[in-house]
């Protein structure tokens, strides 16, 4: 299954998960989005994001100090 | 002991970094993804919040003296306020602790934020902001005007947040959200690992305030709760003319969220100075700007007003929460959704490369 990365490094909330989403609208269900950022709400509202909106995610990690990836799948 | 006020600060900058707590992001979030996550628990912090202080005054511990309502600008500079943390990403407090967390543009909004609050209450436009605040109507809180007392606002308020709380909890309950794996075991892991819920940072913040009434009679004898916007302006005056009578309780206040959020970032691996692009330093110093103009005009920011003074049932402070949050709309929509919808004609789609 196709995997796309999407760096928000630098950018502060709301902005990686106004990127987010629309960087998922460009992808398939199945696809894997790999977000890197560094803005601490986000720890928060892109998990939230991808359970509200039936997306999966296949990972979540750090990434040294105050750094953070997530992956989600795109739902149906 | 203004020492008590360096304290209570860095358990409410902690208990905000720990939480992800943000009233910007909670009013935004009405409005742009449709969600109460962070606003209902921000109610539950004024509800808890007024029933103690309505409880302190009755057995007579404090006297709080609800601000006079000056219609105009309250209005005026609620909206400008609500502008202003939209483009500086975060409102006066939320400033404060992500400045503690090492963010650079944090830094600066703060800067502009307290240097023109300063401009503002003790500078060229102390005048102007005095005036503005003068033209004041008649009665000051709900109350007053009902000619009942302040439990009755309280209780009718509390049974309403209760009602949403309720709501809230049942509608989230059952959903399944990831969270980041576990670095540490013990006590550590709740306060240094795991964020905490948006609920426990709302009933915190709201026995916080509660705190802050009677550390601060304690302290000085004065009758005041939480404020954010006067310290920052009295240390941007202290630091011009080295008049040390303004460093007080309220001064230590704000420092101590600084410290406090930086204590819980750096405890939790959170800390890193972080330096933004040239538009967002350029955005967020504009965004200080307008939210110092802003509170200082309002009487306060989205904790001296939309906590603080709500708790009161005063004008200023109802009056101001709804301008605060009309204009964090208003802002969201100049400033997120448009650009959004416009992008998405023009704009390259955001760069996404395949992974190996």
């Amino acid at each position: 299954m196709p995997a796309y990365t999407l760096e928000t490094n630098g950018a502060v909330c709301p902005f990686p998960l106004i990127d987010a989403k629309s960087a998922m609208e460009q992808l398939n269900s199945g696809d894997d989005l790999i977000i890197g950022f560094d803005c601490t709400q986000a720890t928060d509202s892109l998990p939230q994001w991808a359970a509200d909106d039936g997306h999966e995610v296949v990972a979540f990690d750090r990434v040294g100090d105050a750094g953070w990836t997530i992956t989600v799948r795109k739902g149906a | 002991m203004i020492l008590t006020g360096l304290l209570l600060g860095a358990a409410l900058g902690y208990v905000l970094q720990r939480s992800r707590f943000c009233v910007t992001g909670a009013f935004r979030d009405l409005y742009m993804a449709r969600s109460a996550r962070f606003f209902i628990p921000f109610l539950l912090a004024i509800a808890i919040q007024a029933i103690g202080v309505a409880a302190l005054t009755g057995a007579g511990v404090i006297a709080p003296e609800p601000a006079s309502f000056a219609p105009l600008a309250v209005i005026g500079g609620g909206l400008l306020f609500g502008v202003g943390i939209i483009m500086a990403g975060g409102c006066a407090t939320g400033t404060y602790y992500r400045a503690g967390e090492g963010l650079i543009g944090s830094w600066v909004a703060l800067i502009f934020y307290a240097l023109f609050a300063a401009v503002m209450k003790y500078g060229p436009l102390g005048g102007f902001t005095e005036a503005a605040r003068s033209r004041t109507v008649a009665d000051s809180t709900i109350q007053e005007t009902l000619g009942v007392s302040v439990w009755v606002p309280t209780i009718l308020f509390s049974v309403l947040v209760g009602v949403l709380v309720v709501r809230q909890v049942r509608k989230s309950a059952g959903r399944k959200v990831v969270r980041l794996p576990a670095r540490r075991s013990g006590i550590g892991h709740y306060l240094a690992d795991i964020p905490w819920s948006p609920w426990v940072g709302g009933i915190l913040l709201g026995f916080l305030a509660i705190a802050a009434w009677v550390l601060l009679s304690t302290a000085s004898g004065r009758n005041g709760g939480l404020g954010i916007t006067t310290p920052s302006a009295k240390i941007v005056t202290y630091l011009s003319t080295g008049d040390v009578t303004l460093l007080d309780w309220s001064v230590m206040l704000v420092l101590g969220i600084l410290i406090g959020s930086f204590i819980a970032a750096k405890l939790s691996g959170e800390f890193r100075w972080r330096v933004p692009d040239a538009n967002t330093i350029l955005r967020s110093a504009g965004g200080g700007v307008v939210m110092g103009i802003g509170a200082a005009l309002a009487g306060g920011c989205t904790i001296g007003n939309s906590l603080v003074e709500t708790s009161l049932f005063s004008y200023q402070g109802w009056v101001s929460f709804a301008a605060i949050m009309l204009g964090t709309w208003a802002a969201a929509w100049f400033f997120l959704v448009r650009p959004q919808k416009a992008a998405a004609k023009s704009r390259p789609a955001p760069a996404l490369s395949p992974a190996a």
